[in-house]
């Protein structure tokens, strides 16, 4: 089903000479034309050669010959001689076929562009885009009224009521009880979480995020920061997974795919791994440090200057070649509502289905670890990490929850403060180990099957030592100046 | 079933386009690499059921990331018979060269001249007989965002599978 | 001024000595030339036992003339399109033409080109150390140094590697296009077509671009 009279474009007389060497040694079928083959293997297409040599077998070695000769020939590479006879080719065609009407002016659009990648105005601007689609939007609408309403009205007052009289009048045993309706139930806990907090606060992060997505702003954003980025070893692209990753670091890391080099998406996987708080995980955080501007400064501080150190000591230490960094810049774009909301549904859908029974069967190992007494063990070990580093032992079992599911954690320590156990800079040290504590199973699950199991468990161990290595610091320091927040 | 690819450039609008064809949803974005994997779905084209394949951004036929690999090996391997190259028609002169690629490599190509709208806005006018003649292939503009040129599309497929498929 | 032999010698021991670090070079079948003679007489080189060796007072002189040998492919391949067959005999021609004023302009044409078309690199001469308060008279230069608003023809690619050269074919960044820098920090976003790239500076510094006014 190859079409022969479709236009096909011819190179210069030594090239097409070899072009016509090389085709004729080749025997076998490509199911694409035997000019195109030539032409890929003169361009040095490792892929192809591959091909060949099984293909082809003693033939392979008289076209290698040639394909040298040919190079010897030309002073440039022959990938760069070829294109630049399909560039004319095509100008001509392009010259031909297109004509000019009036000449563009620049558009509302075009200067808003500009506004968004100067560094003097696009500073603002992403502060702007920050305190409104994620403080603003995600954080009060989202994890506040939203999960305000859900939680108190919906749950509170109706479906855990209803669930912990069905299941006690229906199941006679305790311990099923407790899977099901107790403090960590799967009801009571493990779906009113997904439901009354997670979800409020995924969907709205999801949604302004796809609103940011469809204008075209973040390949804007990836080209301010890229000069900061290779300080950490990335290039201004890893901006997307990273920003993905305040929304779900699971499906961030997902993402970290389209970065270009390994390297790169090993150095990110950690960071998103490390320092980068998903919705979740913030909601609870900025909850925690409710009426604490300071605290919140500290934090948000901490997190950021360990983002950068990790990521430059990581440049350091991975070997590999340096990132370049080369975007297409689309024009800036009004989003269509219809394919926000697809897309946020799309990603919600996602997230449920892969989110959801992890966080469930979560839920079932916490159950288990309890009535086995496993947990109770390991909150022992605990206690010691969590005594350096200034905490009362309590908040062990925040901690341990935490590796089971970021927010957990988070909300373990929302019950401390509430019960008044945490000083104030207790409960920043806290805030800023949890959030770079290990990854939630989830996204444990995600590191290994991206980056493999060795990868994974070594990224995973690295978190361990380091959060609690900071939080040890920033206990001492505050300790040292004696500083009472 | 008798397969169609759609490939092209990042960020012309194939994932669009293969909502439009198949009804299904492939997330779309504003920025190059939204697609990281192949997403195959289904189209009824006239009488007939295909399978659509999404496909990564290739910028050239000889691949340098992943992704360019990735869809070269579905053209390579699967042996579509329609390749949909959806263009962004406001930089012909730099997605022709792939364009003529796919032709030297004897593909069957229909291509598709997506966001045409943005090439009005800019005033530019683009002779389609003209390009056809020249390319001795069907060219077809299209807004996929908005399913401007979508029947015109199929209807092409349709003619093409019949004389040559 | 040099003769043409003499200038060949001092290249091929520069090269030997202060680029390969290799051995001084062994005089062979031209022991008697009279070029060695007149080196030896102005104390750019040092003879014994059928070797010769570069001294200090002609370094300068050999890196001279490497530089404008290079600067001539450069030249040969970049504008006028020499086929790499023939390039080495034209150059050679061609370099002893090359000197002192025109050495300079050649290179500043050229936007002081790092390295020759076979990518070793061109010594650098005081033009390329200047440039900052020259750029007047630059013709063609790395993006990476033109101003915001500049417009021109990209000239020739001096990418440092395959991948790189494939990532600026790919982008359509080719010879012969017209690109327009429209800002240069933190990023390089420049113009083809319709289309907008932002690159980092070290892929910028590959697209040379032939200014126009």
């Amino acid at each position: 089903m190859l079409k022969d009279f479709a236009k096909r474009i011819g190179y210069d007389d030594p090239l097409e000479i070899y072009l016509s060497r090389i085709e004729s040694l080749l025997l076998s079928d490509y199911k694409i034309t035997k000019r195109a083959i030539a032409i890929l293997l003169l361009q040095e297409d490792n892929e192809m050669l591959d091909r060949i040599k099984d293909k082809e077998k003693e033939r392979a070695e008289e076209i290698l010959k040639v394909i040298q000769e040919a190079k010897a020939h030309y002073s440039h590479p022959l990938s760069y001689i070829i294109s630049l006879r399909r560039q004319k080719e095509t100008n001509r065609i392009s010259q031909a076929v297109m004509s000019f009407k009036k000449a563009g002016k620049v558009s509302f659009s075009e200067r808003l562009s500009k506004i968004m990648m100067n560094p003097l105005t696009g500073g603002p601007i992403l502060l702007a885009v920050l305190y409104y689609g994620l403080y603003k939007f995600v954080g009060t609408f989202g994890a506040g009224v939203l999960v305000d309403f859900l939680e108190d009205k919906v749950f509170g007052n109706y479906v855990n009521p209803f669930v912990t009289n069905l299941v006690s009048a229906a199941i006679p045993l305790k311990i099923i009880q407790d899977l099901l309706a107790g403090e960590y139930g799967v009801i009571t806990l493990g779906v009113r979480y997904a439901f009354a907090i997670i979800l409020p606060i995924v969907a709205t992060f999801f949604f302004a995020f796809a609103i940011v997505e469809d204008t075209g702003y973040l390949p804007r954003l990836a080209m301010l920061v890229d000069q900061l980025f290779k300080k950490i070893g990335l290039s201004g692209r890893a901006v997307i997974p990273l920003v993905l990753g305040f929304g779900c670091d699971t499906m961030a890391t997902m993402v970290t795919r389209t970065l270009p080099t390994k390297r790169e998406r090993i150095i990110a996987t950690l960071l998103l791994a490390l320092a980068i708080p998903c919705s979740a995980q913030m909601g609870v955080i900025l909850a925690l440090l409710e009426g604490r501007p300071l605290g919140l400064i500290i934090w948000l501080g901490v997190i950021f200057l360990v983002f950068l150190i990790a990521g430059y000591l990581a440049s350091k230490i991975m070997p590999g070649e340096l990132p370049t960094f080369y975007m297409e810049i689309p024009p800036l774009r009004l989003p269509q509502f219809s394919n926000i909301f697809r897309k946020t549904a799309s990603r919600l859908n996602w997230y449920f289905w892969e989110i959801l029974p992890l966080f469930l069967f979560a839920s079932v190992l916490i159950w288990l670890g309890q009535i086995t007494g496993i947990f109770n063990f390991l909150v022992k070990i605990l206690e010691y990490p969590i005594g350096w580093i200034g905490l009362p032992p309590q908040a062990a079992i925040a901690f341990l929850f935490g590796f089971f599911r970021r927010d957990y954690g988070a909300a373990g320590l929302y019950d401390l403060k509430k019960a008044g156990l945490l000083s104030g800079n207790q409960l920043i040290i806290s805030c800023i180990t949890i959030t770079l504590f290990l990854p939630c199973i989830a996204q444990l699950l995600m590191n290994v099957k991206e980056r493999g199991l060795r990868m994974g468990i070594a990224i995973s161990i690295f978190i361990l030592f380091f959060s609690f290595s900071i939080g040890y610091a920033v206990n001492l320091i505050l300790t040292l100046l004696n500083l009472q927040l | 079933m008798r397969k169609i690819a759609i490939v092209g450039s990042p960020n012309v609008g194939k994932s669009v386009m293969f909502n439009n064809l198949t009804g299904s949803y492939a997330t779309v974005s504003n920025y190059p690499g939204t697609t990281v994997e192949v997403l195959r779905g289904k189209a009824r084209i006239g009488s007939e059921e295909f399978e659509v394949i999404d496909t990564p951004g290739m910028y050239s036929f000889l691949p340098i990331t992943e992704e360019e690999r990735v869809s070269r090996a579905i053209i390579l391997d699967e042996q579509p018979c329609v390749i949909l190259h959806i263009i962004d028609a406001k930089n012909l002169e730099r997605m022709l060269p792939l364009t003529l690629q796919f032709l030297e490599a004897g593909l069957l190509v229909i291509l598709v001249l997506n966001i045409i709208d943005e090439v009005r806005d800019l005033g530019i006018n683009i002779d389609v007989l003209h390009l056809e003649k020249e390319l001795n292939i069907p060219v077809v503009e299209t807004v996929s965002t908005t399913g401007e040129g979508m029947d015109i599309l199929k209807g092409r497929i349709e003619e093409h599978v019949k004389r040559f498929c | 001024m040099l003769s043409e032999q003499a200038e060949e010698i001092l290249e091929a021991l520069w090269i030997q000595t202060e680029e390969q670090g290799a051995k001084p070079l062994d005089l062979g079948a031209s022991r008697d030339e009279p070029a060695v003679e007149e080196l030896v007489n102005l104390g750019f080189i040092r003879r014994d036992l059928g070797h010769i060796h570069l001294l200090e007072k002609g370094k300068s002189h050999a890196a001279g003339c490497v530089r404008r040998h290079r600067l001539a492919e450069r030249l040969l391949v970049d504008v006028f399109d020499i086929k790499k067959r023939i390039i080495d005999e034209v150059s050679c021609k061609f370099e002893h033409l090359l000197h002192k004023g025109l050495e300079d302009n050649v290179c500043t044409l050229l936007g002081h080109p790092k390295s020759c078309p076979h990518g070793k690199s061109i010594p650098p001469g005081k033009c390329c150390s200047l440039k900052k308060d020259k750029r007047l008279l630059k013709i063609i230069a790395p993006l990476s140094e033109l101003r915001a608003k500049d417009r021109g023809q990209i000239s020739y690619l001096q990418a440092k590697d395959k991948t790189q050269m494939h990532k600026l074919i790919a982008i359509g960044a080719l010879p012969g296009v017209s690109i327009t820098l429209m800002q240069r920090f933190p990023s390089c976003v420049f113009k083809i077509g319709q289309s907008q790239f932002a690159v980092d500076k070290e892929l910028a510094s590959a697209i040379y671009v032939r200014l126009t006014r």
